[in-house]
């Protein structure tokens, strides 16, 4: 479904991504881990167009998407929650969820996908016509998360989407991607939350300093003395 | 009574003040340029609908039409061939490129329809409502220019089209990944812009002749409202207007004509070294 095909990316002078191969297939879940400043935001950053990489192609259902606007890029399907999930603060929680439905293809099912969002997230309902930034920060990943859906997108971006929240709200958190998962949505994750993260992995990757070092199934993930020992603390 | 009928048409001032601030302020918040011509539109339209209705004898109401077409053009032509170009210049090139725009309209219309005031004859009543007397034109001007506020705000409220414009002010970078593309909302924006300029000359017409500096004031005056109001806000800039309104008039009317500019610019300074953030802004955008 997204196949990433040696993919370098650079801020200004600053390489930041090195010859980077990924693939999604249908369905599946890919995890990206690895520590700060790997480059795992970046490389979702030139997936969803907003950064052009230097070389490299990337391919979306066969057709190629680097260099597309993101205006465009969401229209065929990719949708990204950014990390701290970056709601519109002043709009309200209903006028969040419409502008992820803003594409021409997701807007014929607004209503559609508002009753179903809704039905998930009562808690949405409720206070739709609150504004977004009063929200608490696992409530605002979870509203950044209804908005992304409201797309009807075939693939979730999530980035670092349980940073900086509390044990518990990180648990629901990944409950909720679970959920989604079993929806049947394609999922590229980025996590620093690496042992939850490879719970839902069907396949990982890992990257350091821009690189891809290590690529296999979660099983593979979980056994390598590498990953153990920097990664999962065993 | 002189205070009270100073009052009246402050508020009434303020009604047209509110509709300007509220597009300089739009322009603000979503291209984050300054409009620095925006009262220069107003004069432009102010002219054509004299050329229109004066010198080729076309209908007022069609002639309102064409002003507010032709500055609708000019806004979105700017913004293409302009401000689009700029967007990643600095602050200081963006302010020269629209302070240049201003002075080519000034000396354009100099060249075209002289220096002398320019209008168009229309007398309407003045209405008296016990001691009060209110001109019927301006009364016109105040409701016709709330209607459109009103008009614009549920444009922005209740449509796509409008909640772009405001997802795009919050966060640009984060309205294009939800589908919005930031050129189009930018046009979109100017064209809106430009629209109020044209209304705010259309409602003018009865109450002002026109001269080349016609607009300068305006602007200056919508820019104190807006930085009043607080920069980006609606609400702030639509009662800023009012203050500004009633206050340039009671001081005039109180004091000699002159004072009201002067207890307005007043009013600025002090506003802005001790409340920056404005009247009823807050010190930082949160989230």
């Amino acid at each position: 479904m997204l196949k990433i095909e040696g993919i370098s990316a650079s801020y200004g002078e600053l390489k930041v991504l090195h010859d980077i191969s990924q693939e999604v297939a249908d369905g599946e879940t890919v995890v990206t881990v690895g520590p700060n400043g790997a480059g795992k935001t970046t490389l979702l950053r030139v997936i969803s167009g907003v950064l052009k990489p230097t070389s490299g192609a990337i391919y979306f259902d066969g057709q190629r998407l680097d260099g597309k606007e993101p205006y465009k890029i969401v229209d065929m399907g990719i949708a990204i929650v950014p990390e701290g999930g970056r709601l519109f603060p002043g709009l309200t929680i209903y006028d969040n969820l419409k502008a992820g439905s803003y594409t021409k293809r997701s807007r014929r099912k607004f209503k559609q996908s508002l009753d179903e969002i809704f039905s998930s997230f009562p808690i949405l309902k409720e206070r739709q016509n609150q504004i977004a930034g009063s929200l608490s920060g696992g409530e605002r990943q979870m509203l950044a998360i209804a908005r992304t859906l409201m797309s009807r997108p075939k693939l979730v971006m999530l980035d670092e989407v349980s940073s900086g929240l509390a044990p518990k709200i990180v648990t629901d958190l990944f409950e909720l991607v679970k959920a989604i998962k079993s929806q049947g949505y394609s999922i590229l994750m980025v996590e620093q939350n690496v042992k939850k993260a490879l719970e839902l992995a069907d396949h990982a990757y890992l990257m350091e300093s821009g690189r891809l070092q290590l690529h296999g199934t979660k099983e593979d993930f979980i056994q390598s003395p590498h990953i153990k020992k920097a990664y999962l603390g065993i | 009574m002189v205070l009270l009928n100073a009052i009246v048409s402050g508020i009434l001032f303020g009604g047209s003040l509110a509709l300007l601030a509220y597009g300089l302020n739009l322009c603000f918040g979503v291209v984050q340029v300054i409009h620095f011509f925006y009262g220069q539109c107003v004069m432009l339209g102010l002219y054509i609908i004299y050329s229109a209705t004066v010198l080729w004898h076309i209908p007022l109401i069609v002639s309102c039409l064409i002003a507010v077409a032709a500055i609708i053009i000019l806004n979105v032509v700017v913004q293409l061939a302009v401000v689009q170009p700029l967007l990643k210049a600095p602050m200081i090139n963006q302010f020269l490129a629209l302070a240049s725009i201003m002075t080519i309209l000034e000396n354009s219309a100099m060249g075209i329809w002289g220096a002398t005031y320019k209008g168009v004859p229309i007398s309407l009543p003045v209405l008296t409502i016990g001691e009060i007397y209110i001109r019927t034109s301006n009364l016109i001007a105040f409701v016709g220019c709330l209607i459109v506020v009103g008009l614009l705000y549920l444009f922005l409220n209740k449509t796509y089209t409008g909640l772009a414009i405001r997802a795009t002010a919050q966060d640009k970078e984060m309205a294009s990944l939800t589908g919005m593309n930031p050129r189009i909302v930018y046009v979109i924006t100017l064209a809106l812009v430009g629209a109020l300029a044209g209304v705010v000359a259309a409602f003018f017409v009865p109450i002002y002749p026109v001269h080349p500096h016609f607009g300068g004031p305006f602007t200056v005056m919508a820019f104190v409202i807006v930085i009043l109001g607080g920069m980006g806000n609606l609400a702030g800039g639509f009662l800023a207007a009012f203050i500004i309104g009633v206050v340039s008039m009671v001081v005039s009317f109180l004091t000699i004509p002159e004072g009201g500019p002067i207890a307005v610019y007043l009013i600025f300074l002090v506003v802005i070294v001790f409340r920056p953030q404005g009247l009823l802004g807050v010190r930082e955008r949160t989230g």
